[in-house]
């Protein structure tokens, strides 16, 4: 640990300018070299200045020392020491910075490091918006494991993009939008704590494909969650709560395509509700939370301006009250309407809670803010289908 | 600005020539290569890169004279225009300490010269140098071609198209043959050391 006499990081100091400083100093040793972004550490073995050997992975000597110019991102680390390496590499030090910088802007050798942000977005600029912003509890650094910067007005996420990043917001605001056919519509606001990125997407089974386009308002600082970390608690997760998590991520997706819907005028309310009998009444007090097992559940609002639907749910999905997570839909905002053929189980909901207590805040935070985005977007579709309704008057 | 190497107890500093493609970076390196051998420690590195090939190797100029008690080691560079080579120019470019811009005296290249010294200017913004600053000296190649009838420019011409505004030192040469290019060079180190010395307060 403590023979390291120099140290850095790649993006402040490229490779190339590593191996001419360790050059010009004559320099004997083994270079260490780290990225989150790949999994087996680099080694560069250095006699007198010059490169000798070098392995990254299964790659050996000068292959690996290319391979090495594509990592943008990544921590070095020299060690003084005496190196018995075999003399693999026999080119001279220059030659193997100009040539790897040269294969490197060729795209012979791949490049290794964070997305960019660069992509500007296009039309949605000059909207200006009086949604409140939804945060979230304090971060755990624990869980981060880099620092990421979207500068203002550029996208986070691009709706129709695959991803499977999570990230927290350490920093600034952030919009969410859906593409319409008639323009982008913006549905929520996002400041600190909040959390970008689906659960689904732990499911590696599923889909990774963002369902909204996520702009930085102002300068948005990003924290990286580790998704590792992220993986195993979700796998310790026991089915059932690990459904109604799932579940609840799919009712964001569902409402998010309703408030779209609404925007777009093509719901007919009437259709969801017809031929189903009324389960739970909307203010009703209802104690249980039940898992379908088979049949069809529709989850509708009702406000002053009609009914509001909110969510279709079928078997694996569950409804009711859930008594540690606050969803602003049934019982006490919203009805329940089943189809004929609907069977259910109930769920302890006293085990969930304290499941859900042991969790990491990590993940605690993540499912309370999806269950908060749950009950925002709740209320901008009950807004938007009152816009609607008063255009039409 | 130069690195000082104390282990050596050697100044390095990093002169690069710049200009349009085929236009002669490539012949002036090898002409010096061949010609000063005596003074250079270490081989030629040459990489292939599209359209040109990137040229590297150092020496220790004879009669320069020591600076405190250091000798001055040269690092001989040349850097790939094309526009994909971002890398490659980064490292050329960072920390240049001066730059010999090769023009190409034949008409038809006469734009290319130009573009060249823009984007010249371009890079050196963008690696937090200046080409007004720099030392800056110009070399009006291929003049040999108008003895083989080919139409080539006159050097006011090219005085006028690339040098209007800099007013740097200019030289003829073809360097094909070597003439100019021992000139050009010990302008450019000329003016390096000047530099330096004026920097440090010698």
């Amino acid at each position: 640990m403590s023979n390291y006499v120099l140290s850095g990081n790649l993006k402040f100091l490229s490779l190339g300018d590593v191996l001419q400083f360790l050059g010009s100093n004559a320099s004997t040793g083994v270079l260490h070299i780290t990225s989150k972004y790949v999994q087996d550490p680099g080694l560069i073995y250095f006699d007198n200045g010059n490169p000798i050997n070098a392995q990254v992975g299964p790659l050996l000597g000068l292959d690996a020392v290319n391979s090495l110019f594509g990592w943008a991102d990544g921590e070095f680390e020299f060690s003084e020491e005496d190196v018995t390496a075999e003399v693999v590499i026999k080119k001279s030090r220059m030659e193997i910075i100009l040539d790897g910088l040269s294969m490197l802007d060729d795209g012979q050798i791949e490049k290794v490091g964070p997305l960019s942000f660069e992509e500007k977005s296009s039309d949605v600029s000059g909207i200006t918006s009086t949604l409140p912003v939804i945060r979230g509890p304090l971060v755990d650094y624990m869980y981060v494991v880099d620092e990421e910067e979207a500068y203002a007005g550029t996208n986070i996420v691009k709706e129709g993009k695959h991803g499977s990043w999570f990230w927290v917001i350490l920093e600034g605001v952030a919009e969410i939008y859906r593409e319409t056919p008639k323009g982008p519509l913006e549905i929520l606001r996002i400041g600190e704590g909040a959390f970008i990125g689906s659960v689904a997407s732990l499911l590696l089974l599923e889909g990774n494909v963002r369902s909204t386009t996520i702009i930085a308002v102002d300068n948005v600082q990003l924290g990286v969650i580790d998704f590792r970390r992220l993986s195993v608690d979700f796998l310790r997760m026991s089915n059932e709560l690990r459904n109604i998590t799932i579940s609840l991520d799919r009712r964001l997706r569902q409402i998010t395509d309703m408030v779209v819907n609404l925007y777009l005028k093509k719901v007919r309310t009437d259709d969801y509700i017809e031929g189903k009998e009324q389960l739970i009444h909307q203010g009703e007090s209802e104690e249980n939370l039940f898992a379908i097992q088979e049949g069809e559940v529709n989850i509708v609002r009702h406000t002053e301006n009609g009914y509001v639907p909110l969510a279709n749910l079928y078997a694996g999905d569950f409804f009711g009250h859930v008594p540690f997570l606050d969803i602003g839909q049934e019982p006490y905002s919203a009805s329940v309407f089943a189809s004929e053929d609907l069977e259910t189980s109930k769920l302890d909901a006293g085990i969930l809670q304290k499941e859900f207590d042991q969790l990491s805040a990590t993940f605690r935070h993540l499912i309370e803010f999806l269950a908060t985005t749950v009950s925002a977007t709740t209320l901008v579709a009950s807004d938007i289908q009152k816009k609607v309704d008063e255009q039409n008057i | 600005m130069a690195i000082f190497n104390l282990k050596k107890r050697e100044i390095e500093c990093k002169i690069v020539y710049y200009g349009p493609g085929r236009c002669g970076k490539t012949t002036n390196l090898e002409y010096i290569f061949k010609t000063y051998k005596k003074q250079i420690t270490g081989e030629m590195v040459s990489v292939d890169t599209e359209g040109d090939r990137t040229l590297f190797f150092d020496f220790l100029p004879m009669g320069l004279g020591k600076i405190k008690g250091c000798d001055v080691r040269v690092q001989l560079y040349t850097v790939p225009g094309q526009v994909q080579y971002t890398s490659t120019r980064k490292l050329v470019l960072k920390g240049v300490d001066g730059v010999v811009f090769v023009s190409d005296s034949l008409e038809v290249r006469r734009e290319k010269n130009m573009i060249s010294l823009k984007d010249l200017q371009q890079n050196l913004k963008e690696y937090g140098s200046s080409i007004f600053k720099i030392p800056l000296v110009m070399q009006h190649n291929k003049r040999d071609l108008i003895k083989q009838g080919f139409p080539i420019m006159s050097i006011e011409q090219m005085e006028k198209d690339l040098n209007r505004q800099l007013k740097v030192p200019s030289f003829p040469a073809s360097a094909l043959n070597g003439e100019g290019v021992g000139e050009t060079l010990k302008e450019c180190l000329k003016l390096t050391l000047k530099s330096f010395k004026k920097e440090m307060n010698l």
